[in-house]
């Protein structure tokens, strides 16, 4: 049986398209998962371990105020 | 050290929404994502209820229990927070959780959900505080800020309540003996496993 190649035994270009459509079907979704929720191109300023662990509240005198208030 | 908690005062609900309205705003939340809902119970019949709902940030948290990827963590004060560039949005998250509380910003084909969104307790995430990539990744940061989530404090009828646990039960224990009664602190036992009784 003749195979499908061209005179200089490459394979057919559209081939070659079928691969890049399935290549896009991969990569498109999984590039949309990184955009999702992404830095947005700015550089990320991550906390070290014990930094994102910290206690975060502080009471106070704003915090006080709105205790204060929600008792009346 | 203080033990952060929600607690929506049910009979003092109007169903306004504006606490819905004030989260989306303060941390432009993406279109499709609530971190906050108002649920009605009973609509249009005696003894209708409203409640204010958003991540509870519970103690032995479900989600952060199924998540493969462990991008959930605690703090000292018990919130419940998340890292985004670890999430892979599988959605475990969203079926574990009592509330309904994680977001996905988007249904695409192939299951492609995006990085789960969830409220934040207005103290943004691992990211430095108050910077530009925390802001876009997990909103304001109100709490590095010495305030508590601004649902809480835009409340008009002070149904919703935010900050310490103890004070904020002890808040409510005070209205409830003033008025006489008191539907419970919605959710507390569930998220808690604490009952809060007048």
């Amino acid at each position: 049986m003749a195979r499908e190649t061209d005179r200089d035994g490459r394979a057919p270009a559209r081939r070659g398209f079928l691969g890049a459509l399935g290549l896009a079907a991969v990569a498109g979704p999984a590039a949309a998962i990184e955009a999702e929720g992404g830095t947005g191109g700015l550089p990320p300023q991550k906390e070290s371990e014990a930094e994102k662990r910290k206690p975060r509240y502080r009471e106070t005198d704003h915090v006080r105020a709105f205790y204060r208030t929600n008792r009346y | 050290m203080a033990r952060l908690k929600f607690l929506c005062d049910s009979d003092r609900c109007i169903e306004c929404n504006a606490c819905v309205t004030a989260c989306k705003n303060e941390h432009e939340v993406p279109w499709g994502i609530n971190r906050r809902r108002v649920v009605t119970l009973n609509d249009g019949r005696p003894g209708e209820r409203s409640i204010s709902m958003a991540c509870m940030h519970c103690t032995d948290a479900p989600c952060a229990a199924v998540c493969p990827v462990s991008c959930f963590y605690g703090t000292a004060d018990a919130l419940v927070l998340h890292d985004k560039d670890l999430c892979i949005g599988c959605g475990y998250c969203f079926y574990a959780c009592p509330f309904g509380a994680p977001q996905y910003p988007r249904i695409g084909n192939f299951g492609g959900r995006g990085k789960m969104d969830k409220c934040t307790y207005c103290a943004g995430g691992p990211q430095q505080d108050n910077t530009p990539v925390e802001y876009l990744q997990y909103g304001s940061n109100r709490i590095a800020e010495g305030k508590l989530p601004l649902c809480a404090e835009m409340c008009s009828t002070k149904a919703l309540l935010a900050g310490d646990g103890d004070i904020i039960a002890s808040i409510y224990r005070e209205r409830v003996q003033q008025r006489g009664y008191g539907s419970g602190a919605w959710g507390w036992r569930t998220a808690y496993k604490q009952e809060l009784s007048a």
